[in-house]
């Protein structure tokens, strides 16, 4: 995660992240009715395709990006709150997941060619599970959260921000990526032409970290909610009533921990390759 | 588009230093998450409404009136399917579930109305030099305050694009989930362009001013704590200490409830 820290050294990269937060926190705004999920509970913000696409394009400076965003979005929209602490934490995820892992996909991005776009079948395939990822680390991080400060419960936070990240992701993602990245990298701005390889974590078996990080986040998740339903964990934990909340908090915990061990064990700095040649 | 919440009023909390401001904002969370009794958030809820009238913050919460309805209703009913009691009410609902959800909804709503207290009180440049004198590196301060400055130009910008889009055929209103999804390209597509294609410039013109050349940097605003601000927080600390005693001296709990 070295990278996270020594982007703040370099001047582009500190105004990509004011930037790619204003625009995040802008389309939030502008767009809070949106298309209804679950009518007066929540909607698809098509803003969430932004996280994942920054992710790629700025690296580092996307991560913090849709971090600020989502808070300034939250300060202007009037819903700033103790929730807000970790929308920062679960956003900040949305947008670090992907480009960590897009070198790290089990041979679906190869080094002959690690550019951020979906310009294959592969490719496309890399980004939809990166975002999925991404989407449902986000859900759990903040759901965990808000479970745990007794505002929101799990079951019903961890699967609306889930599939509330996804959506937009899923379907615009790839087009808005393969229609932007031509134009980023003319301008030198992708976040492989700005930083140096060795700012960049060099992380260690980053296959295994992917799949840690597809375990941690889409299995917090399926756990958790089996848990908080009260399908599995209850019983099996052998907690019940007031307890059976106490299941969910350590039952998603591991994939938290899972998560953050995953997050050290990617790189990122194997997308500097193209670069080099 | 209105994206500008600070209201320029001179208030006793407008002239508040906003170190002060962001610390009670912080206490309030605290002396809000202790009590499932919505009774015993009374208090804190007078302090919130009190704050709100002073500081003339109720016109924005009219704004957002909307996310409040949904919220309280919501709130009202999801927290009772996740909850029971032991004394019912009706159908699925208990006693102490319905309380419990009050609970939550008040929760809510005064955490977002604290919020909405601190920014309709602190300009944006004040908040972020708050809260960089609190400790935060001044980089990470200049891309918020930044993105702070820029959002209502962008939101406005994106509002352009749209009722442009829209002028020329876009529909945004009707077509299924993922039709109407894939509608939004048109107007993400110049609104990034326009916005990041100045970032080489704004570098340039930031390196050229000296920017990050120190670890320190200077600023024309500057902060003092008068004695207002040191007794608003003694106030706010012995509160918050007070209602931590109570909760771990079992008061406000809500006996018989149940959590899944």
């Amino acid at each position: 995660m070295r990278e996270v820290i020594s982007m703040w050294k370099n001047t582009r990269m500190i105004i990509l992240v004011a930037l790619s937060a204003a625009i995040y926190a802008a389309f939030l705004i502008v767009f809070k009715g949106g298309i209804p999920i679950v009518p007066g509970i929540t909607e698809v913000r098509p803003a969430n395709v932004f996280p994942p696409v920054f992710s790629l394009l700025f690296g580092p400076a996307g991560a913090w990006g849709s971090a600020i965003g989502n808070l300034i979005g939250d300060l202007f929209g009037g819903t700033l709150g103790v929730g807000s602490i970790f929308g920062f934490v679960g956003n900040f995820f949305l947008g670090f997941i992907p480009y960590k892992m897009w070198g790290a996909t089990f041979g679906l991005v190869t080094k002959k060619d690690m550019s951020q776009t979906t310009n294959s079948v592969q490719k496309l395939i890399a980004f939809e599970i990166i975002a999925l990822t991404a989407a449902a680390a986000c859900g759990i991080i903040i759901a965990w959260y808000l479970d745990l400060a007794r505002m929101v419960p799990f079951a019903f936070l961890a699967i609306t921000i889930t599939v509330n990240n996804f959506a937009a992701a899923f379907v615009l993602g790839p087009i808005l990526l393969a229609l932007l990245y031509p134009r980023v990298k003319r301008w030198g701005l992708v976040w492989t032409d700005i930083m140096k390889p060795e700012d960049v974590a060099p992380g260690m078996v980053k296959n295994i970290g992917a799949i840690l990080m597809i375990v941690g986040s889409l299995g917090g998740l399926i756990v958790g909610i089996l848990v908080a339903s009260g399908l599995a964990g209850q019983q099996v934990y052998g907690f019940t009533g007031e307890q059976g909340q106490v299941a969910v908090w350590l039952s998603v915990l591991p994939f938290l921990v899972l998560i953050v061990i995953a997050s050290f064990m990617l790189s990122g700095r194997e997308q500097f390759v193209e670069e080099e040649e | 588009m209105d994206a500008e919440i600070y209201l320029d009023n001179n208030t006793f909390f407008h002239r508040l230093d906003p170190r002060t401001k962001i610390t009670v904002f912080l206490l309030t969370f605290v002396a809000l998450l202790l009590f499932e009794n919505p009774l015993w958030m009374l208090p804190v809820a007078f302090l919130i409404l009190l704050q709100m009238v002073v500081s003339g913050s109720t016109r924005n919460m009219g704004r957002i009136r909307y996310i409040l309805i949904v919220l309280t209703v919501s709130g009202l009913v999801l927290w009772n399917l996740f909850s029971k009691g032991v004394t019912p009410l009706f159908w699925i609902f208990t006693v102490e579930s319905f309380l419990f959800s009050i609970a939550r909804t008040m929760l809510m709503i005064l955490m977002i109305s604290a919020g909405m207290i601190l920014i309709s009180t602190t300009r944006n440049e004040e908040l972020v030099l708050g809260m960089i004198r609190m400790g935060m590196p001044y980089r990470v301060g200049f891309a918020i305050s930044t993105s702070l400055r820029l959002v209502p130009t962008i939101a406005s910008s994106t509002m352009t694009i749209s009722q442009a889009q829209r002028s020329r055929g876009l529909d945004l209103d009707s077509g299924g989930l993922l039709e109407r999804v894939k509608k939004f390209l048109p107007l993400l597509v110049p609104v990034f362009i326009s916005t990041i294609r100045s970032t080489n410039i704004f570098g340039m013109a930031l390196e050229s001013k000296g920017f990050g050349a120190r670890e320190k940097r200077t600023y024309y605003l500057k902060l003092e704590m008068r004695p207002a601000d040191y007794a608003v927080l003694i106030f706010a600390i012995l509160f918050v200490a007070a209602s931590i005693y109570f909760f771990a001296a079992g008061y406000g709990r809500l006996p018989g409830l149940t959590r899944f």
